[in-house]
């Protein structure tokens, strides 16, 4: 009876692994964090070296959600001196290339900038401009891997796959937790195939009764020991933002 | 004049209560080894900016002072209100009256159609220093783009080293010499539309007033910078690609009676990643071709690179040179930057000039070779 039930379990485990549940959990972790509209938080980025020297950065986020489009997101760089009023305001595009510009206070200068880069470290962080960019469904390919138990929580094991062949990664497996599709615990494997990062998300909370953020995202490189966290507050939703708080123009005039 | 630039001042003055302020203290020190005799071997100078903003309502002000002094060089010694406006919500828009300070232009190497503003050439602080447009101006985002309308009552002189100091021609400065009757009174107006498709942004402007460049005119021992008049259009377009920029801007136009044309084109190229790190190396090249007097040639080729380290220090290197198309005079800069504690940078930047001839723009530049170290503490 025993081998049975194992049988049993086993082979209905295979029959769920596959590209479509995969797909259907990112469908709707995506569907649980609609309808947010816009919000601001504040940042401050914590790096750390292998020898666990640390260094400080502040930043302020604005996020709007997009309807046929990706999210736009603006984020402001309020210390180190040398980079405060620095911008970058971006455009995530579904399909293709984000569309990108940055700031320069000093030169009063919006730049466009190349958005190929996006396997580049974002402020000399542990995190990628595309770990940072706002994870549109469409980014990836998917498969259900099993079911796993992740610090108590019952959890979907995902990997997924970058469709843009100029992501750093050949893929990445997400835990993600069965009753809130939260991402908890994200692996990065670089081209060559090897664990390159993991990402732990934690302190989640809950806002307007649906959308849930983190309070720490911590990254770690296996290979080179660095580090970074991100420790997220005053999270805001529905500030009444729109599209003009998004363009060239308002990234000239921010404060 | 005056009062544009002490209303928004005296509106901020009276809220400083709750005006946020910061600001930064640059210390310079600056050798010239091939100074000729007779002209400064090293000078140390410092900068201090002050910057502070308040939201009234829908309404801003904006003030942006700067504060320079030099131990050698009175021409480098000077306080400016960089900017110093209000900025009122008009319907759709947005007016803004005091001085402003505005950035047109896609290329690296030269911004022909950067109209806007005065070069304050003789803070040697490349495109961040200019002085502040005495102006009423006029934005709003329009379907089709960003639409600026700007009328300038008033022109703003370019700054100049003395003539003992780096760089200069070695030759006192005379009182400048316009074209236009009412001079540095007769005023200038200009417009632009900026806007982007996909991967290209393009931007269209006009202008009609005083030339910001001047042309020098040596005689009877002195150098008098002599404005002449503009009527010009402008055309920026920049396409992303991949990891490539590609870049042009070009202004055409009359100039005192004259057809001009100043054009650069050029492409960014970054290679990420180099070396097996997280290093990137960004390759400039550029074109530049400029028929106007005030010129330095009538084509300069200028091949560059940015090369960044990504490091938690941004620590990042940029070398430029420059040479005109008859291999006869070339300039070479070199500028390393790195951060050293949260409120703190060092910059370490050297400039070279060569020419076949003393004659030459850049051979009447040749013992003004610069290495400068700089020290920044922010606030």
């Amino acid at each position: 009876m025993k081998s049975w039930l194992s049988v049993l379990v086993f082979s209905a485990s295979a029959a769920l692994a596959s590209p479509e549940r995969g797909l259907e959990i990112a469908v709707e972790a995506d569907a649980r964090d609609q309808g947010f509209g816009d919000s601001t938080s504040t940042m401050s980025m914590v790096l750390r070296d292998s020898a666990g020297n640390t260094n400080e950065r502040a930043i302020r986020n604005r996020t709007l959600e997009g309807a046929d489009e990706g999210d736009k997101s603006l984020v402001i760089f309020d210390s180190p001196g040398d980079v405060r009023g620095t911008a970058f305001l971006s455009h995530t595009k579904k399909a293709g290339s984000d569309d990108q510009w940055l700031y320069l206070p000093a030169l009063k200068r919006v730049k466009r900038i190349a958005s190929s880069n996006k396997a580049g470290p974002f402020m000399g962080s542990e995190f990628a401009y595309e770990d940072i960019a706002s994870q549109e469904v469409e980014k990836y390919s998917y498969n259900y891997l099993r079911d796993e138990t992740l610090n108590g929580m019952d959890s979907f094991v995902v990997e997924r796959f970058p469709v843009d062949k100029k992501s750093g990664y050949s893929k990445q497996i997400v835990w993600m937790d069965k009753a809130e599709y939260r991402a908890h615990q994200v692996e990065y494997y670089d081209r060559k195939g090897s664990l390159l990062k993991t990402l732990v998300a934690s302190g989640w909370e809950q806002f307007e009764g649906q959308y849930w953020r983190p309070s720490l995202m911590d990254m770690t490189n296996h290979q080179t020991g660095k580090g970074t966290q991100l420790l997220y507050s005053d999270w805001v939703f529905n500030n009444g933002m729109d599209e003009k708080d998004f363009t060239k123009t308002a990234l000239k005039r921010l404060r | 004049m005056r009062s544009l630039l002490i209303l928004p001042l005296a509106m901020s003055i009276s809220a400083a209560q709750a005006v946020e302020w910061n600001g930064r203290v640059d210390l310079d020190a600056r050798v010239f080894p091939a100074a000729a005799s007779g002209t400064i071997e090293s000078t140390q100078g410092m900068n201090v900016t002050l910057e502070g903003f308040q939201d009234l309502g829908d309404h801003r002000a904006v003030v942006e002072l700067v504060g320079r002094y030099d131990r050698r060089d009175s021409g480098r010694r000077s306080l400016e209100a960089r900017q110093a406006y209000l900025r009122f919500l008009v319907g759709e828009g947005d007016v803004f009256i005091g001085h402003r300070q505005t950035f047109w232009g896609t290329a690296e190497s030269a911004n022909p159609v950067d109209l806007i503003n005065q070069s304050d050439g003789a803070a040697q602080d490349g495109k961040e220093a200019k002085l502040g447009a005495p102006s009423v101006s006029y934005e709003q985002d329009l379907d089709v783009g960003l639409l600026q309308l700007w009328y300038m009552p008033h022109f703003r002189e370019r700054t100049f080293n003395d003539a003992d100091a780096h760089p200069s021609a070695g030759l006192p400065m005379a009182a400048a010499q316009f074209d236009r009757d009412r001079g540095a009174n007769a005023d200038d107006v200009a417009a632009r539309l900026s806007t982007y498709a996909g991967d290209w942004d393009l931007a269209f402007s006009a202008f009609h007033g005083t030339a910001r460049d001047p042309i020098l005119v040596v005689a009877g021992g002195s150098v008098t910078p002599t404005y002449p008049r503009l009527k010009s259009l402008g055309l920026e377009a920049q396409y992303t690609g991949d990891a490539s920029l590609w870049k042009f801007e070009v202004l055409s136009g009359e100039q005192s009676g004259d057809d001009v044309l100043a054009a650069v084109g050029g492409v960014e190229y970054t290679l990420y990643g180099l070396a097996g790190r997280v290093w990137d190396l960004g390759l400039i090249a550029e074109v530049s071709r400029d028929d106007r007097p005030q010129a330095t040639a009538d084509q300069m080729n200028t091949l560059g690179g940015r090369l960044t380290l990504n490091d938690t220090q941004d620590t990042s290197v940029l070398v430029l040179a420059s040479r005109d198309a008859d291999n006869e005079q070339s300039f070479y800069s070199v500028e390393a930057t790195r951060r050293i504690t949260k409120t703190s940078s060092l910059s370490l930047e050297g400039r070279w000039y060569d020419a076949d001839r003393p004659t030459l723009p850049l051979g009447v530049l040749a013992d003004d070779d610069e290495l400068r170290m700089r020290f920044s503490v922010f606030f």
